[in-house]
């Protein structure tokens, strides 16, 4: 970082300079509490879905969270389509991207981005390339985990 | 402007929905996830006492971290159901192990079910409230409450 600041000529630095002074300040705060709302918000609507599985259905505390994740999954799947949830990941931000909501954005919008290319190679093959690194790393670690924890039980530790 | 129709509209519509849900009595179950109901302890043989389902809510409800509990009487089986107050909810297994021994040592007789799985407390409100206003046969509810131990079960 030194040295490259070394070589930065009088107009070079000159340069920064006014682009630091012109530069808008990131609302940080701003974009906070708009994420901690937004996402709070699917949350609660997760909440309510789950008590819904629950009160009319026959799932469980322990296993009503997989038809939860996939009614979420799928209504930003239906909201990215009709281009309304990527308004509210622009207002937004981390607030929409971090819920699992956020998983089938990423799959439609990458689909939707290439469905020019061809529905094989162009959302076949992109579909995936977003939300694919957060599925293998899903699956890669919960089978480390598994791998330590029937270690441990196996030693009894646990 | 348009906002402001769109909010006039949202609130009219609002407004009209729930209005007329004000003066409709609610049921305990409508309502179980979300409040404290401490339903009634029951047994589902009417000629049987329910003196020890009373006493074995008590003991339950002497748990600080445990806040709303429902007892069922069997034929055979006990079931207790509770809802553990939300900073406990780290060591729920810890609170479902310390229950059922402390039950298992003061009653060795009975065989007990301990859950705290919300859907199991709701279908305990659900059945105590069709053995209220005798909607159900004795049979029925022992059939059913045989299905709450075996969804229970089926968790583990």
């Amino acid at each position: 970082m030194a040295s490259k600041q070394k070589n930065v000529t009088p107009e070079q630095q000159k340069y920064q300079q006014l682009q630091q002074k012109h530069e808008k300040q990131r609302p940080v705060l701003k974009n906070c509490i708009r994420a901690f709302f937004v996402g709070g918000l699917i949350c609660v609507i997760g909440q309510a879905i789950s008590y819904f599985y629950i009160y009319f259905f026959n799932f469980t505390e322990q296993n009503v969270g997989n038809p939860t994740v996939a009614t979420m999954v799928f209504l930003s799947m239906i909201l990215t389509g009709f281009g309304v949830y990527d308004r509210l990941g622009q207002f937004a931000g981390a607030g929409s991207a971090v819920p699992v909501t956020g998983f089938g954005n990423a799959v439609i919008s990458a689909a939707i981005e290439h469905r020019t290319e061809g529905f094989v190679l162009g959302v076949g093959g992109n579909m995936f390339k977003l939300a694919g690194s957060v599925l293998l790393f899903g699956v890669f670690a919960a089978f480390v985990v598994a791998l330590i924890r029937t270690l441990l039980s196996m030693w009894g530790v646990l | 402007m348009l906002n402001i129709y769109r909010a006039i509209i949202f609130m009219s519509c609002l407004f009209l929905l729930t209005a007329c849900g004000v003066n409709q009595q609610t049921k305990d179950s409508q309502l179980t996830l979300m409040k404290t109901t401490n339903p009634t302890p029951f047994v589902t043989d009417h000629h049987k006492s329910n003196k020890l389902v009373k006493q074995i809510e008590k003991d339950v409800s002497s748990f600080p971290p445990i806040y709303d509990v429902a007892v069922v009487k069997g034929k055979k089986d006990t079931l207790v159901v509770y809802k553990v107050k939300h900073l406990h909810r780290f060591k729920m297994k810890k609170i479902e192990k310390d229950v059922t021994a402390k039950l298992e040592k003061k009653y060795p007789k009975e065989n007990f079910t301990v859950s705290s799985d919300y859907k199991i407390f709701l279908e305990t409100v659900r059945l105590n409230e069709k053995m209220q206003s005798k909607d159900i046969s004795e049979k029925d509810a022992e059939k059913r409450f045989k299905e709450i131990v075996k969804l229970t079960k089926d968790m583990k």
